[in-house]
């Protein structure tokens, strides 16, 4: 018990030691605090004094400022007075501006209607243009415009004094007064020998009364423009020339002579007759064209009332003599010998035939009045069933028949089917009598166009008679070696002619021949007879 | 042969194709009430009991009208035109026959109505084969209101 108070005491003890110690300490450190009071306080004073002295000087500063900013002041004030001041010179110098703009503008007008008037005055004569030219350098107060002027001026001198026309003045009793060179050129006299005589020079009598009509026309202060008439040369040639008549007027606007412009018009003239004389003729020409189609017409009408009769008219009688030649056979056979057989036989085949030759002709004469109506044609189908259809006929007939390509084209169907119809079957006609009778149909094209073909190895035909094939009734073989009307080349030939193509052939006796038809892929006349 | 009996009126103003017709439908034995007129003006006359025919019992029509096309007078479209307008002939069916195979006549023929447009062959087989076959169809084949 004892101990632990001891031990208590010892620690308290050493406690109070130590927090001795401790206040030692800090009155060592409160004694240095002081001093460094102290002498802040020092400081302290030492800049109160500096700040009592810097505010005097602030003070005296503001004095200043004040003064300033009053000086300021009455400164400004004489500022925006003269500010004042300057607008209103401003204005007054916008006004005097514009007013100087509107005076430079009517000099502008002034100098451009100078310019006009003196162009005038330069048609009119030298002398003029020297004091025109005078006027000008004048007026345009400023060098750069003199020069200009001037060089205006020698230029408008260059273009009358090097134009292809004439110009020419002349007084009003008629006396040339100026002439440059063109007018040389053109009349054949110089303007020395010109100027000064009187203008009748120039004109050939029986034109005489025109100057006169014209200068009446000039005093009136009338322009002639492009009047057309006859000049005479110094060589006596006469030649057209359009002129140009202006009246000249002295300062005071008094007219005193006219100024002329004259272009030769010899060979437009020229031109314009030649014009005039072809389209005469073209008129002419027209004028028989119409009347030929006009007969063509009527022509075409006789022709078709004409096949209509003979198609209708000429068929009864044929009827009849056929069916009356049949009633023979029928009724009276066992009273006829054997020629008379033969005789009443012939007379039956040769009737129809003719009825045969008769529908032909119609249908080839119809051809003509039908028109092309467009589709897109399958040629492989028509080709096709055309061949079906032959082989029909022949069942028994050996044929080696091919087809190569075929393209489609525009065309009217039945025209077409018709026109390869009559090419095939005349192939197997002309094949007939072939041991290998071959046939080839295809095409190509060439260009815009598509061409057919049918090429067979029969009877073929001699090209010297290339120009009778596609004529009607026309015919290369008798018929008793190959049957035939003439009229299936002559259709072929209208129908594709009618689709704007053509037709061709190439061929040799007993070795076969080709026909070529052309299409063109866009036929445009499709109204051709 | 009545009147009522007459099957086929024949207009036709050429002698040979009504001689050759006759002999066609005799051989058919179609020949027996035929009547043959020689023109459009006798064939109104008879159809509409007028002029040489006036008094005819008009409700005693042929079964058919064989009407040649091109004739003196009145034609065979003027026939025909005149048949079919009028509500008591216009049912009696009309074949036109004719030489010629002319489109507008063709046209012209069925728009005013025509029953049939035959083209006569030149060859007379085939001629006789074509009158037998219309004598069958109109008075055979065909049914025609009554």
């Amino acid at each position: 018990m004892g101990k632990i108070i001891v031990d208590e005491l010892i620690v308290a003890n050493q406690e109070l030691a130590f927090e001795k110690r401790e206040k030692g300490k800090r009155a060592a450190e409160l004694v240095i605090a002081n001093k460094e009071l102290v002498f802040q306080n020092q400081e302290k004073e030492k800049r109160a004094e500096e700040l009592i002295i810097a505010n005097k000087e602030l003070v005296f500063q503001n004095a200043e400022k004040e003064k300033r900013t009053a000086e300021l002041i009455v400164a400004n004030k004489e500022l925006v007075f003269q500010n004042e001041e300057k607008e209103k010179r401003a204005a007054e110098l916008i006004i005097a501006n514009k007013e100087l703009v509107f005076q430079n503008e009517e000099k502008e007008k002034r100098a451009a209607e100078l310019v006009i008037a003196n162009k005038e005055l330069v048609f009119q004569n030298q002398e003029k243009e020297n004091r025109a030219a005078e006027l000008i350098i004048s007026t345009l107060a400023n060098n750069k415009e003199r020069e200009k002027a001037e060089e205006y001026l020698e230029r408008l001198a260059a273009i009358v004094e090097f134009s292809d026309d004439a110009i020419i003045s002349k007084s009003l009793d008629g006396t040339i007064k100026s002439w440059n060179k063109s007018g040389e050129k053109m009349f054949g006299y110089t303007a020395e020998e010109a100027i000064g005589k009187n203008i009748s020079l120039i004109i050939p009598p029986e034109f005489i009364d025109e100057e006169k009509k014209i200068l009446k026309r000039i005093g009136n202060d009338e322009i002639i423009e492009h009047f057309e008439t006859v000049r005479i040369k110094k060589n006596g040639k006469l030649f057209h020339v359009s002129i140009t008549i202006s009246p000249l007027k002295d300062n005071s606007g008094i007219i005193t002579g006219a100024s002329k412009i004259i272009r030769d018009i010899t060979l437009s003239k020229k031109y314009e007759e030649q014009l005039i004389e072809i389209n005469k003729d073209l008129i002419i020409q027209n004028k028989e064209k119409e009347k030929r189609s006009m007969q063509l017409e009527e022509a075409n009408k006789e022709l078709e009332s004409f096949t209509y009769s003979v198609s209708h008219d000429l068929r009864a009688p044929l009827r009849a003599i056929n069916g009356f030649t049949q009633v023979m056979v029928e009724d009276y056979i066992d009273q006829l010998d054997e020629e008379a057989r033969i005789v009443l036989e012939d007379i039956l085949a040769n009737s129809i035939k003719m009825g045969q030759l008769i529908d032909n002709l119609l249908a080839f004469s119809r051809l003509g009045k039908q028109r092309v109506s467009l589709v897109q044609v399958n040629i492989k189908e028509i080709v096709a069933s055309a061949i079906a259809e032959l082989k029909k006929d022949e069942p028994n007939r050996i044929l080696h028949i091919t087809i190569k390509k075929l393209e489609e084209i525009k065309g009217d169907r039945n025209m077409l089917k018709q026109v390869f119809i009559n090419l095939i079957s005349n192939a197997f006609k002309y094949t007939g009598k072939k041991q290998d009778a071959e046939i080839e149909i295809g095409s190509y094209r060439e260009n815009d166009q598509c061409i057919y073909y049918v090429k067979d190895n029969g009877a073929g035909f001699d090209m010297q008679y290339y120009d009778k094939l596609f004529g009607v009734f026309q015919r290369l073989h008798s018929s008793n070696e190959f049957e035939g009307t003439g009229v299936g080349l002559a259709i072929v030939q209208r129908i594709i002619a009618k689709h704007s193509g053509k037709v061709w052939a190439d061929g040799k006796v007993n070795e076969g021949a080709c026909f070529f038809i052309s299409l063109p892929d866009f036929p445009d006349e499709f109204d051709k007879q | 042969m009545t009147d009522k009996d007459v099957q086929i009126l024949l207009v036709e103003d050429n002698k040979a194709d009504a001689m050759l017709t006759m002999r066609a439908l005799k051989k058919h034995n179609l020949a027996n009430n035929v009547i043959h007129l020689i023109d459009g003006a006798q064939a109104l006359d008879y159809i509409f009991g007028t002029g040489e025919y006036e008094g005819r019992n008009i409700d005693n029509k042929p079964r058919v009208i064989f009407l040649d096309l091109k004739m003196p007078k009145i034609d065979g479209l003027e026939v025909l035109r005149i048949i079919k307008r009028d509500e008591r002939t216009k049912l009696i069916p009309v074949v036109m026959m004719t030489s010629s195979k002319e489109e507008a006549d063709i046209v012209e023929s069925h728009k005013l109505g025509v029953n049939s447009y035959v083209v006569k062959p030149v060859g007379f087989d085939n001629f006789s084969k074509i009158i037998a076959d219309l004598g069958f169809y109109w008075l055979v084949i065909n049914n025609t209101p009554q």
